[in-house]
């Protein structure tokens, strides 16, 4: 039970200068942990479910959007994609049998990637079956799909199954059976999946056209850093590589969570600032507009008595500049962004109902939640591990169970030495234009 | 049994954070010796270069044209393109203040060997039917034909003349659009040639504003197409036929 790998000096020795010992501190923090478990989290079960809940409401439509049925056909989009270099496996075969079987693991893997089942790998393949759909119909999105294109992105290099998952759930009961003197469970289904995942990949090597090389490279970097986690993990867990490796996962999921939140800073920075501009926004009509467009009006009736009141549009129209011209600069203050935070998700909520924006502002608020506080997150969980003690307790009186056993406690999912990934290349493409409020 | 000390040995053990430390040892930079504090120093300033990088070049790609962006756009673009690419200029600097309508009509050809010219069929007003009333409208009705039409205007010049691929791919995609849209109809015969044409109508200006605005439609309508197999999506079989093949 000693460590393996040798000198593991106390702190760094010490940095005679506040300052020196400051960055000390600092490099500590950011290597030694991954941050914001809970905010993480929740980003992941955000994007996670908009997703999922958008493929399945699609489910009927599937092959109109994404698949042999399209109006932008399998041809049309490799004349596009040759051009751009999108990343698509759709890309890869023609058949409908191919599409029906990524259809199938985009919707698989983003309902265990909510869960946090394997979460590294899954958030592997949600992003795999974000990009191979998106990009195979780009003009097919909208907003919402950009903000989830991107998030899928960053998610992939994060630790976000260090709570709220079943990956969580799983280690904290193996380190109870450790703890009362028992052998951790052996790990089965990672090597399986990983190997299975292992000769999908070869399909890159196939993929002529498609896929800029850093998505590539990242994927085969994903996949070879789990394999080395994997054995780092079983054959020398208290070993020094596995300390380093703990602390590269840590590096890129700190360095993932800023650019998450840089990123919300910047969408509504951008949609602020170019609002500021504009007449309409100026004399207090523009939010009178869009509730006028045919394509965003599910709910005439409902917009009109919203539209009809002019010092009402006038306040959410200010209202909605000033928020988003606001908040970049309000993370700093905890009490002001939180206000801010609030006004926000609840515009986004209105948006869901008033412009028939469901998946677009459930996007949106997930991407809003990097900002919540621990705290408030905290009492979310607690919240619901309540109310599902209470549900389950019923049933224990008859079968005495653990009810509740696995509030699931903070610990460290799968992780992972993925380092960053330089992005490069290619032509531009149709993005997500988009008519949306935001 | 010495595990647990791991976390002294943390010169910032930050208290009630709220993960406990992993199973294995967490032991930060500190925890390393040289040769790995070297490597992981190493990926801490990869990380750190990356992350500002793609925040610069996301910044520029999303800010106005302005010095730096113009002298390195092609670099920003080719970084930003197409996986990071974004626009959240959403409803700015004006909200759209118009609503499209896209109508086609069509040529057909009868049973009895005559032909028949239909009237003009509002394809965007049977997406806003489609679209009332549901709380969670598809992208079939609210983006297949609206981005197709704004892909297809964008990618042609006032003479609706093709400009390069993407011009000549989008009239194929807004074609294979219309088609598609009018199997769901009968006809009565198979489609020869149709046309397209847009409706334009400006929002009207709010009750309480003085503005007057003038809400007949602007048209603009576009040449003749006759219709190729190209033109036909899967399960699009031209049979002029409509209710059994509508889906």
């Amino acid at each position: 039970m000693s460590h393996v790998a040798g000198p593991v000096g106390p702190a760094r020795p010490d940095h005679e200068s506040p300052l020196g010992r400051k960055a000390a501190l600092a490099l500590q923090h950011v290597t030694a942990r991954a941050l914001g478990p809970h905010q993480s989290a929740v980003v992941r079960i955000g994007f996670a479910a908009a997703w999922l809940l958008f493929l399945l409401r699609e489910l009927p439509n599937r092959r109109e959007l994404y698949g042999p049925g399209s109006p932008w056909s399998w041809d049309l989009a490799q004349q596009l994609i040759a051009g751009n270099g999108a990343f698509t496996t759709l890309m890869w075969s023609d058949s409908g049998f191919w599409f029906e079987i990524v259809y199938a693991v985009a919707v698989l893997s983003s309902a265990l990637l909510m869960l946090g089942w394997r979460t590294r790998t899954m958030s592997v393949l949600f992003m795999v079956g974000v990009l191979s759909l998106q990009n195979r119909s780009i003009f097919m999105g909208d907003g919402g799909d950009n903000v989830i294109h991107l998030m899928a992105i960053y998610l992939v290099l994060t630790r976000c199954g260090q709570v709220w998952s079943l990956d969580a759930r799983r280690e904290a009961r193996a380190a109870r059976v450790v703890a009362s003197g028992g052998k951790a469970p052996v790990d089965r289904v990672g090597p399986v999946l990983w190997a299975v995942l292992g000769v999908g990949l070869l399909g890159t090597l196939l993929d002529s056209p498609g896929g800029e090389w850093w998505v590539t490279t990242l994927l085969w970097t994903l996949w070879l850093s789990q394999g080395l986690w994997w054995a780092v993990n079983r054959y020398a867990p208290r070993s020094e590589p596995r300390a380093l490796l703990d602390v590269i996962a840590n590096l890129a999921h700190n360095g993932a969570l800023v650019v998450i939140m840089v990123e919300v800073c910047l969408i509504y920075a951008t949609a602020g600032w170019y609002k500021v501009q504009g007449s309409r926004w100026q004399d207090g009509t523009a939010l009178y507009y869009p509730l006028h467009l045919d394509y965003f009006a599910p709910w005439p009736a409902l917009s009109d008595i919203l539209a009809s009141s002019g010092v009402i549009v006038l306040l959410l129209t200010y209202g909605t500049v000033i928020v988003q011209v606001a908040f970049p600069f309000t993370v700093f203050n905890r009490r002001i962004k939180n206000v801010l935070l609030v006004a926000m998700i609840l515009e986004h909520a209105g948006i869901a109902v008033l412009l028939g924006l469901p998946f677009f502002s459930l996007a949106m608020i997930a991407a809003d939640a990097v900002f919540l506080p621990t705290a408030f997150l905290l009492w979310v969980g607690a919240t619901a591990t309540r109310g599902r003690q209470r549900l389950t307790a019923r049933s224990a009186y008859e079968d005495a169970g653990d009810a509740g056993a696995g509030a699931a406690k903070g610990e460290h999912g799968d992780g992972d030495g993925g380092g960053g990934t330089v992005p490069d290349q290619r032509r531009k493409d149709a993005g997500a234009d988009t008519p949306l409020v935001r | 049994m010495d595990s647990y000390d791991d976390k002294g040995e943390n010169p910032a053990p930050p208290p009630g954070r709220p993960p406990s430390p992993p199973p294995g040892p967490s032991r930060g930079i500190a925890g390393l010796s040289f040769p790995y504090q070297v490597v992981a120093a190493l990926a801490l300033a990869v990380v750190a270069l990356v992350a500002v990088v793609h925040v610069a070049m996301v910044f520029l790609h999303v800010a106005p044209d302005n010095t730096v962006s113009k002298r390195y756009g092609e670099q920003v673009g080719d970084w930003v393109f197409p996986e990071f690419e974004q626009n959240w200029k959403l409803f700015a600097p004006n909200p759209l203040q118009q609503n499209v309508a896209v109508e086609v009509r069509a040529e057909i050809s009868k049973a009895d060997g005559s032909r028949h010219t239909t009237g003009w069929i509002n394809l965007s007003a049977e997406d806003g039917a489609a679209i009332r009333g549901n709380p969670l409208p598809s992208h079939v009705d609210q983006n297949e034909l609206r981005r197709g039409w704004d892909f297809y205007v964008n990618s042609h010049d006032d003479k609706a003349r093709p400009n390069g691929l993407r011009g000549q791919l989008s009239e194929s995609y807004i074609r294979r659009i219309a088609m598609l849209r009018l199997e769901s109809h009968d006809l009565g015969g198979p489609v020869d040639r149709f046309q397209l044409r847009s409706a334009t109508r400006l929002v009207e200006a709010p009750p309480w504003s003085e503005e007057k605005t003038n809400t007949k439609p602007a048209y603009r309508v576009f040449p003749w197409w006759t219709v190729t197999p190209d033109d036909l999506s899967e399960g699009v079989r031209n049979h002029g036929g409509g209710t059994e093949a509508s889906g």
